[in-house]
């Protein structure tokens, strides 16, 4: 009927997954660069995502869409960027010299100006309400892409904050395609073997436990087992990775250019991920909602965000790894073009922007206009439909020929009435 | 102690688009008002219940955050770095001198004396200008963040105080252009995930410059910005912190001017989240306002006439706030606007 790929193909053994791992163990030099054959195949075929979510809502006026000597404009210039005749705000100088390499959108339109229901539905592409709940956007690749063949976990969230398994990102596909959160960037907790367990020991110790895995799984219904195994064998692809979170393989010129704050190292760990093989890595930021002082809010955040998102685009053009992986920075919405009193901007889902870049999209692009004061898309409008429609083309999915079926239901893998961007694509 | 009795409204000045603060002039005749579309608004307020707007100064570019006057002049700054003199009691402003790049981006604050026109801003640099025509007359350079407030000392004007985004004060030599010490005000400041939070909104001398206020908030997070209100009185001679006040709770968030008044009580405004702040006097060794005004909300300036018999205190309107579409009849995007208060200051004998 379809191409729709089942969860069977993309369950690794466990076997599977310690020997792909094992056979890049230990090839990561300073730098954190894969070993040059696989790190040439992730280069030339496979393709991967790095999603940086801005929580919170970026000012689209202090950033991609500036509208300055306007009412609502904001105090800041404008600058000239790589590409001729687009300008960002005055905030974010590294980004303008690597606009080549984006695509930014101005038209965006969604649907949802709060933030607890907001995150989720830009994140599961706001598809119509057929009474399930959807993945985000990670666990959807995840499902539909699998690991890569590194073999390490497919979606690895890099956050502030704690880590662990993260469920709920998996919504109907079950819990195995949820996320594995690296709290802080840091490993998952007791990743590393305790120095007095020889890898005999350790053997015997998971025989015992695959024996005890499978008398529990005996007696559960079979997602449950499943994804509790699954937890456990992609962490112990981790498990013999440990060189990806040793801060000596970091140079300390690596450091300063991502930046010494939370989002410049997190940025850092998710490159290394990306090489590594991961096939969708999160990274998060938090604290953008600046309801209050919002322009000296973005005077100290927006650089920090240009100095870590262009390091990253930089390292990874550099690198080649550009052409196959698909970069995306967005929010859960914009900001009010109104100043309120506490000279804050609040939500505005009417008209924002977003970034992307790689894949195959094209370069050095603008989509979509705001009018003259920013207040509303004065072009097409775009809604996550549509975002996740191009995304998943960039990534060689069809969205009208792949659908996910859950428990019989056959469900579309985005909005049914959205189509892709198609400017945006090559 | 005199007694005082609460300010009394003589008249509500509405100005759309917002501006960031009003000020009298020197003479107590004009108000001054730096907007968000780059206009200085001009208001003939000599009549309180009656003031006539005067033609705007339109030569800035961009947002006009300070104002200050003397001699008959105006002097404003903008957010892209421009600064400007010009004759505010003409009946059509006249521009003097202008700098179109005083400073590399947003010029946060102006202090001005007989000789020396301070400026401060984005690029972490004090300049110092011939007020009469605009040369350059010097720069100071040593803090290391964006510099939001200046001050001349009342009495020697060869001190100027600074202060900083991260609570940083520097007092400063102009003769010698050398920091004569640092001050801390690092209790006005936090680092919130990515967010630099806080900072000296505010700097004020008393009357004697023996002792000199940092206004702004004690923060407690970023985004929305919650924190108390916070004002810090350090000793000008020694530099040492004398006392703290906290002069509301933390929704109302920064002190964003404040002014001691010679009866011993400081007067401050306040703002925080939308419909918050207020103005307020407050005894400095009390726990709470003695007054505080309940109808004035998110204050972002407060200025004395010369004379102390009045004040203007600009606010913002009610319902400022809001995530949803919000359309005025015609089917328009609002924005919001700002109120400026003139009230009287009446005392007992």
């Amino acid at each position: 009927m379809n191409n729709l790929c089942t969860p069977i193909d993309h369950v690794l053994s466990r076997r599977q997954l310690l020997g792909a791992a094992g056979a890049t163990a230990g090839t990561l030099g300073l730098g954190g660069l894969l070993h040059p054959a696989v790190a040439e195949q992730m280069k030339r075929t496979e393709k991967q995502v790095l999603f940086i979510w801005i929580d919170g809502g970026m000012s689209q006026l202090e950033s991609w869409d500036p509208k300055p000597k306007t009412r609502f404009g904001g105090p800041f210039r404008t600058i000239p960027t790589s590409v001729t005749g687009v300008h960002v705000s005055e905030l974010m100088p590294r980004t303008a010299k690597i606009m080549h390499h984006l695509a930014v959108i101005r038209s965006l339109h969604t649907q949802d100006n709060s933030h607890s229901r907001g995150v989720n539905r830009v994140q599961r592409g706001d598809p119509k309400e057929r009474g399930v709940t959807y993945p985000l956007f990670g666990s959807a690749v995840a499902k539909l892409m699998g690991p890569c063949s590194s073999g390490l976990p497919p979606y690895v969230w890099v956050k502030p904050g704690s880590g662990g398994f993260i469920h709920a990102d998996a919504g109907f596909l079950g819990p195995k395609y949820g996320a594995l959160a690296l709290g802080d960037g840091q490993p998952p907790e007791n990743m590393l073997l305790p120095e007095g367990i020889t890898p005999e020991a350790d053997r015997q110790r998971n025989a015992m436990r695959e024996f005890v895995n499978k008398r529990y799984a005996e007696r559960r219904r079979p997602g449950v087992s499943d994804a509790s195994s699954y937890v456990f064998d992609t962490a112990r692809t981790l498990m013999s990775r440990s060189e990806l979170f040793d801060p000596s393989t970091v140079t300390e010129s690596e450091r300063e250019r991502y930046g010494d704050h939370e989002l410049g190292r997190h940025m850092l760990v998710g490159r290394r991920m990306l090489e590594a093989g991961v096939r969708f890595v999160k990274v998060n930021s938090y604290g953008w909602d600046t309801h209050g002082d919002n322009f000296n809010g973005h005077a100290s955040l927006m650089p920090r965000f240009d100095q870590a998102f262009s390091a990253v685009i930089e390292d990874l053009a550099d690198r080649g790894m550009l052409d196959n992986v698909l970069v995306i920075a967005m929010s859960e919405f914009g900001r009010t073009p109104r100043i309120n009193g506490h000279i804050g901007r609040d939500h505005w889902p009417e008209a924002w922007s977003l970034a992307m870049a790689g894949c195959g999209l094209h370069k050095g692009i603008v989509i979509g206009k705001t009018n003259e004061e920013g207040t509303f898309v004065d072009s097409e409008e775009y809604d996550m439909g549509h975002l996740f429609h191009t995304w998943f083309h960039a990534l060689g999915i069809d969205p009208h020929k792949t659908e996910y079926v859950n428990n019989g239901q056959p469900l579309p893998i985005a909005h049914d009435d959205h189509s892709p961007i198609k400017e945006v694509l090559s | 102690m005199k007694e005082i009795l609460e300010p009394v409204e003589q008249c509500v000045i509405t100005v759309d688009p917002q501006v960031g603060s009003a000020h009298f002039s020197e003479c107590g005749r004009f108000l001054l008002a730096g907007s968000f579309d780059g206009r200085v608004r001009r208001w003939d307020v000599s009549d309180p219940q009656t003031p006539r707007e005067l033609e705007a100064f339109t030569q800035h570019q961009a947002w006009v955050s300070p104002v200050v006057t003397r001699d008959g002049v105006a002097f404003s700054a903008d957010s892209w770095g421009g600064v400007a003199a010009w004759r505010y009691d003409a009946d059509g402003p006249q521009t003097l001198w202008s700098v179109e790049e005083a400073h590399d981006g947003w010029c946060r604050q102006l202090a001005i004396t007989k000789d020396c026109l301070a400026t401060c801003g984005r690029d972490q640099r004090i300049g110092l200008w011939n007020p009469a025509d605009g040369n350059s007359i010097g720069e100071l350079q040593g803090h290391e963040n964006d510099i939001y407030s200046l001050a001349f000392h009342p009495s020697d004007s060869n001190l100027l105080a600074s202060g900083d985004a991260k609570g940083i004060v520097k007092i400063w030599d102009l003769a010698a252009r050398r920091c004569l010490r640092d001050l801390d005000a690092s209790l006005l400041f936090t680092l919130h995930r990515l967010q630099d939070v806080g900072g000296v909104k505010c700097l004020t001398f008393d009357a004697t410059g023996e002792r000199l206020a940092a206004c702004g908030t004690k923060p407690k997070n970023g985004g929305t910005v919650q924190g108390e209100p916070t004002i810090m009185i350090f000793d000008v001679a020694t530099g040492q912190l004398k006392q703290t006040l906290f002069v509301g709770p933390s929704k109302d968030c920064y002190v964003h001017e404040m002014h001691f008044h010679s009866d011993g009580y400081i007067m401050a405004v306040t703002c925080g989240a939308a419909g918050t702040g207020r103005l307020l006097f407050q005894k400095l060794d009390a726990e709470k306002p003695f007054y505080a005004s309940k109808k004035l909300i998110n204050c972002h300036s407060l200025s004395r006439s010369p004379d102390g018999s009045r004040l203007a205190v600009t606010t913002t309107n009610r319902n400022s706030n809001g995530n949803g579409r919000r359309l005025d009849d015609d089917g328009q995007y609002e924005g919001n606007t700002t109120p400026i208060h003139m009230l009287s200051m009446p005392q007992s004998e």
